[in-house]
């Protein structure tokens, strides 16, 4: 039952994803002007646009192109980038680990203490300290992650301390986490981000969970309140808490876009904004099927960890 | 094309200096010193926006400015421009015309060398140009060479370049950064240099690294050991990192923001007149523009001195209507000025009583450009005239459409006069926005391009200019100032009017001063 529901999940997933590839490939050959005009600019006479399009192959039409992309996917061929020339996956394999470590350092840090400060904040529920956080979190949510981000610059990097770099520099071939001092701020904007919801979420079931019959049959049976918040509360509360984590996660697949822009930092959001730019469809798509698997399999994750914390679903599977 | 393993190639190469050079980060120094006299080590780190996964380290094939600033330090032309525009010798130690100015000589600099040691000789010349002029591959230069039949090495250092036309202008097309000198076995993938610098790894849009070659013939710079030249996508994220130090200079700064970043006690502003001009195109073959009074009073109604203000919070200087302000021969008309009545008094002579609608098609292909629409919309309308701004994103504007535009707005660099012609006012013109297409004036330029001295061509080319001071379709209101922000201890910048930034890219000229 339970390998049945994933199972299921994952063959509408693999529909989701092409359905994903056709709406992106036609999208790009809406955008007025083509690769080799994006590419070569103001220079671009016709000589050198003819002898462009020879190179990169765009002279075949949209549809032979769109199929043996879709047919070198299936081998692990994510095609040819038409700006640098070379395979999509050699040109986005580093920015992919670059932006993974900018999220994975973001969820580590913002689940963990996201949940803790919505615990904190529901058993001090009313209190100076829980309305301080309340009211912390609800100014911090309500801020686009750009101007968080151009905050947090302005307060360490540039004008009032210098204490932490502004933007992110390696040279060629380097890899992000060889400096990780330049990952301080960019995580941190995320975190800044993410962190809010997940506080707000957690206080709401927090509270919820608390104010429950068996909770209060739980104290009254005189079992240590630790152990009633930890063993009893805390679990109830993780299953819709989940689902905030999950849609969060999503959101930093995508969301990541302008924080890379904004820190210079690369990853797969610049190379994105680039792409597109250069009418780089290859690796346009590549992208947004990277980003939409995420999607996927971040919701099938919130969703095992859903069914795992209710007794009720947990023995039905 | 390139390989999939250029990356990995090049990677191998890297050392250790290079990843200490550039994470000397984060904390700023705040000192007011000066850079002092120049000192030798170090790296340079230098900031440009713009650049993506196409970015090139190929001599011939630059477009962007990161690109350009490669193109200068790893290669070296026959000839270039001083600070001050002036033609100079680089490569070649002398390029002289013959009588009619149909073949042009150019002796090779002795002891010349690329930066694998070996000479530079006529043969890596006449394959430099039949590589630039490639019929089945032609690069960014060869439109300034249609008339270039053959280059023949006749000697041990001399070369012949041979011409199906007389041409006394081929030392300014020589001079442009777009003709390097490249071996003949020439590997655009793995580079060998004839420049300042030779190349160490490149990253497209990210990051190029590059070290001072020691086979460079110039002994008088050559302080950096190396030169990083950084990609970003924004300028904020530029000034960022420059503010925090961790860049040593950057290229092109928003005008508007000059004086915030002057106000930094760490940093010096470089600012450099050119003859860069972001002027309006107006179709001469179309309605309403092919009636000369259209344009002339299109001309009248723009109020210079505000665009400069506006546009280019002062960092300029007025325009009128003519370009090429650095050439020798550059004419010395009445400056025009706004006046509203006289342009109405024209407007209604052509037939527009009551003004009329125009449509101005603008895109953010240079800074400046839209902001300048705006404020003519503002000022014709003084005049009757209701500009429509249509805005569209750089890729389109430079697409189909491009050059077929009644009304829009385009961006040169520096040049000649003559050259310039050459490239935007004749039937043959790659870039003839405004459709400019005169026999009589035609006539005038190639009589005037065949003759190499400047002197000898004054009256041809002031005939020239005031037939398109009358009647042409520029409205050129002013030349931009370029303007780059480095910290106080990178000595050796200066001034320079070429419109490329940071002293013409001219790093070879720069060191790292005592901090």
């Amino acid at each position: 039952m339970f390998a049945k529901v994933i199972g299921r999940r994952l063959i509408l997933s693999a529909f989701i994803l092409l359905a994903v590839s056709l709406i992106v490939f036609g999208a790009t050959l809406l955008l007025p002007g083509d690769a080799a005009r994006a590419i070569l600019g103001q220079q671009a006479t016709p000589e050198r646009i003819a002898a462009l399009n020879e190179q990169l192959g765009l002279n075949q039409p949209a549809w032979q192109r769109y199929f043996s992309w879709l047919g070198g996917l299936f081998v692990g061929d994510f095609g040819t980038s038409t700006a640098s020339g070379g395979p999509v996956s050699e040109l986005l394999s580093q920015r992919v680990w670059a932006s993974f470590i900018l999220m994975a350092a973001a969820a580590v840090i913002s689940v963990p203490v996201g949940i803790g400060l919505g615990v904190y904040s529901a058993l001090h529920r009313g209190g100076r300290r829980d309305q301080a956080l309340t009211g912390i979190s609800l100014v911090l949510a309500a801020m686009p992650e750009f101007v968080i981000g151009i905050a947090l610059i302005a307060i360490f990097a540039t004008s009032v301390f210098q204490i932490l770099p502004a933007v992110t520099l390696a040279p060629p071939g380097d890899p992000v986490w060889m400096r990780p001092e330049q990952l301080i701020l960019p995580t941190l904007t995320l975190v800044l981000v993410v962190t809010p919801y997940i506080v707000r979420m957690m206080r709401a079931t927090m509270i919820e969970v608390l104010d429950s019959g068996f909770v209060e049959m739980a104290r009254l049976k005189g079992v240590p309140e630790t152990r009633v918040i930890f063993r009893h509360a805390v679990p109830h509360a993780l299953g819709p808490v989940a689902q905030v984590v999950a849609i969060q996660l999503a959101w930093l697949a995508g969301g990541v876009v302008v924080v890379e822009f904004l820190f210079r930092y690369p990853g797969l959001g610049q190379a994105l904004i680039d792409a597109v730019t250069y009418r780089d469809v290859q690796v346009v798509q590549a992208i947004s099927m990277l980003v939409a698997a995420v999607y996927v399999v971040v919701n099938l994750a919130a969703d095992i960890v859903g069914i795992l914390t209710n007794p009720k679903l947990r023995s039905a599977a | 094309m390139r390989t999939p393993n250029r990356r990995q190639a090049l990677g191998a190469g890297l050392s250790v200096s290079a990843i200490v050079g550039l994470s000397a980060c984060g904390t700023a120094t705040g000192s007011s010193l000066d850079a002092g006299k120049p000192v030798k080590g170090g790296t340079l780190r230098a900031g440009v926006t713009g650049g993506n996964a196409a970015d090139t380290i190929d001599a011939h094939i630059p477009v962007n400015s990161g690109d350009i600033a490669r193109t200068v330090n790893l290669y070296n032309c026959l000839l270039s421009r001083t600070d001050d525009y002036k033609i100079q010798p680089e490569l070649a130690e002398s390029f002289e015309p013959n009588g009619d100015a149909t073949v042009w000589t150019a002796t090779i600099r002795e002891g010349a060398k690329f930066s694998d040691g070996r000479d530079i000789t006529p043969d890596d010349v006449v394959f430099s140009f039949e590589r630039i002029n490639d019929p089945d591959d032609p690069k960014a230069a060869a439109a300034s060479f249609t008339m270039l039949d053959k280059v023949v090495a006749t000697g041990k250092r001399t070369v012949e370049f041979r011409l199906s036309e007389p041409n006394g202008l081929l030392n300014d097309s020589v001079s442009e950064y777009t003709t390097g000198i490249v071996p003949s076995d020439y590997d655009p993938k793995n580079p060998v240099c004839s420049g300042p610098f030779k190349l160490k790894s490149h990253d497209p849009g990210q990051s190029t690294v590059m070290e001072r070659n020691d086979y460079y013939w110039r002994k008088d710079g050559g302080f950096l050991d190396e030169a990083a030249i950084l990609n970003f996508n924004d300028s904020d994220a530029l000034i960022n990192a420059l503010l925090s130090s961790q860049v040593d200079a950057i290229a092109q700064i928003p005008l508007a923001l000059v004086e915030v970043i002057g106000a930094d006690e760490r940093m010096n502003i470089l600012n450099s007149k050119t003859g860069m001009w972001l002027p309006f195109t107006m179709r001469v073959d179309r309605p309403p523009f092919d009636d000369v009074k259209v344009r002339q009073a299109f001309r009248l109604v723009v109020d210079r001195d505000q665009m400069i203000e506006q546009v280019l919070s002062g960092f300029g200087t007025v325009g009128n209507d003519m370009f090429g302000p650095l050439s020798e021969n550059f004419p010395d008309f009445p400056q025009r000025k706004q006046d509203i009545p006289k342009a109405k008094k024209l407007l209604a002579e052509a037939g527009y009583p009551d003004g009329l609608e125009v449509e101005l098609v603008t895109a953010p292909i240079q800074s400046g450009v839209v902001e300048a629409a705006q404020v003519f919309a503002q000022q014709a309308a003084e005049a009757g005239i209701r500009v429509k701004i249509r805005k569209v994103d750089a890729t389109t504007f430079f697409g189909d459409e491009y050059l077929q535009w009644d009304f829009a707005q385009d961006f040169w660099y520096t040049r000649d006069f003559l050259p310039q012609c050459v490239s935007c006012s004749m039937d043959e013109s790659p870039f003839n926005e405004t459709h400019w297409d005169d026999p009589g004036f035609t006539k005038i330029v190639e009589k005037a391009r065949g003759i190499s001295d400047s002197a000898d061509r004054k009256n041809l080319e002031h005939e020239a200019q005031k037939q398109l001071y009358d009647d042409g379709g520029y409205i050129i209101w002013g030349f931009a100032n370029q303007v780059d922000a480095y910290q106080k201890y990178v000595g050796g910048l200066v001034p320079n009017a070429t419109g490329r930034p940071l002293s013409g890219w001219r790093l070879d000229r720069v060191w790292i001063g005592k901090v």
